[in-house]
């Protein structure tokens, strides 16, 4: 054995023992409840308890959340237009590619999803997936916020506000009603509110997932023992793996309802012909 | 509301929204797809420009192919009409050439003939001289058996002439 190896071996021993204590200290009282538990949870789904003021209207977190994302995604946007587009390059760079790809990506998606009318809806789906997946993982930062009540609250993703989640997924509905009507006017009218569905599953859905991913995390930092190492890997599934499939579900569902309700209608004539064909050869055989 | 639902804040969300989708649309998404849309046309343009030539290409090759194929035909049929004008070209010089021998040689013939018949002619003129002056001489100078002795040498040499003549 040389000395190198001799040296990696103590060292895995050492790690292993080191880590037995530190998992001996913690499990002391593991089990034991947090009487606050309750409390905070109900808060983070319900907001009662921590509203924040905005404007002289009682808000609630997600709402100030959803704000700031705005503001920081459009600051991004702004200069990314003034200091980055105009250098744009014929072969590009990796920040231009990472443009280019997301662009690319969400205009693709839409016009295989929706051959009609996808002009539009190609920025709706961008937007829509740009603001889910950064308002996911504004919950990452920890900003900070006074309440109403002069309690300190850490603002949560916006779409893990019910508010957040319902105006999203009703506007998604209605974009997709729009895009039905001028479309097919009352065909594309009667395709979309035959998807009524489509508002309240988007909207809990998103609502659900990310909220999951709170609760996770309120009930994980609600105990001290649960509060290393775990937290790294709560907060990469439910924050960042959420934000990225919650982004991509409903941009999906969007960009796919879409194209069904703006495609064209065809008449079927074929099938009546052959339809009175069968009919006649039945009647013949009779 | 139950589940602390606000639609005063629903409205406040869809306005916060709204603007973030306008500002997205407008200083994001719509110019790097312009740009993107602007590439895709210049590579689009370019291939087919690129294609368009290729086709071009090909045409004049094929053109050119053609053109050599027509020219090497018709260098053969020139070579071979060349070949045969050669051909009748010497047959119409040995033709030539076998008339002016024959000409030659029956102009050389008739010229011969001509020359043995003056030959003749003269070798006749000779001898009648030669008889008449040896039947003078023998009648005026000489007896009569020398005069048929002279007669006959003169008469054998007159022949041995006329002979070679």
């Amino acid at each position: 054995m040389t000395k190198k190896q001799t040296a990696v071996f103590l060292s895995v021993v050492l790690a292993i023992c080191a880590a037995l204590i530190v998992g001996i200290v913690l499990t002391n009282g593991l089990y034991e409840k947090n009487a606050d538990i309750q409390e905070s949870m109900q808060d983070a789904v319900l907001h009662e308890g921590d509203k924040i003021w905005l404007f002289g209207l009682q808000v609630n977190p997600g709402l100030i959340s959803a704000y700031i994302v705005t503001g920081v995604i459009l600051l991004f946007a702004l200069a990314v237009r003034i200091f980055v587009i105009p250098k744009f390059k014929t072969i590009p760079g990796k920040f231009q590619l990472a443009l280019e790809s997301a662009v690319g990506m969400f205009d693709n998606m839409a016009r295989t999803n929706s051959p009609h009318r996808n002009n539009f809806l190609g920025a709706y789906i961008f937007a829509a997936a740009a603001y889910i997946f950064l308002g996911t993982l504004f919950e990452l930062a920890g900003v900070p916020c006074v309440t109403a009540a002069g309690e300190c609250v850490i603002l949560p993703a916006p779409l893990s506000d019910i508010n957040g989640a319902i105006a999203l997924g009703f506007l998604s509905y209605f974009i997709i009603l729009a895009g039905g009507i001028a479309a097919n006017r009352a065909r594309g009218l009667g395709r979309a509110l035959k998807e009524f569905s489509i508002p309240i599953s988007m909207s809990f859905r998103l609502f659900g997932a990310l909220l999951s991913g709170l609760l996770v995390s309120e009930l994980v930092y609600s105990y001290l023992s649960l509060s290393f190492v775990l937290p790294v890997i709560v907060g990469v599934l439910f924050t960042v793996l959420h934000a990225l499939v919650q982004a991509y579900v409903l941009a999906m569902l969007t960009a796919l309802i879409y194209g069904e309700v703006t495609e064209p209608y065809v008449k079927k004539r074929k099938n009546r012909v052959a339809k009175h064909e069968t009919t006649s050869e039945k009647e013949v055989t009779v | 509301m139950p589940l602390n639902i606000d639609w005063q804040q629903i409205l406040l969300h869809l306005l916060n929204f709204v603007i973030l989708f306008a500002g997205l649309w407008l200083l994001l998404y719509k110019p790097v797809r312009k740009f993107m849309n602007a590439r895709r046309e210049t590579y689009e343009k370019a291939d087919a420009d690129a294609e368009q030539k290729r086709a071009e290409a090909e045409r004049l090759r094929a053109e050119y192919e053609k053109k050599l194929a027509d020219a090497d035909v018709q260098i053969a049929e020139r070579r071979e009409r060349a070949r045969k004008e050669a051909e009748a070209y010497e047959e119409e010089r040995c033709r030539a050439a076998q008339q002016q021998a024959e000409a030659i040689l029956s102009e050389a013939q008739a010229s011969a003939e001509r020359e043995r018949q003056r030959a003749v002619k003269e070798a006749r003129g000779e001898i009648a001289d030669l008889v008449a002056s040896a039947t003078e001489k023998l009648v005026l100078h000489e007896s009569a058996s020398e005069a048929y002795d002279q007669f006959l040498d003169a008469v054998e040499h007159a022949d041995n002439n006329g002979g070679k003549a």
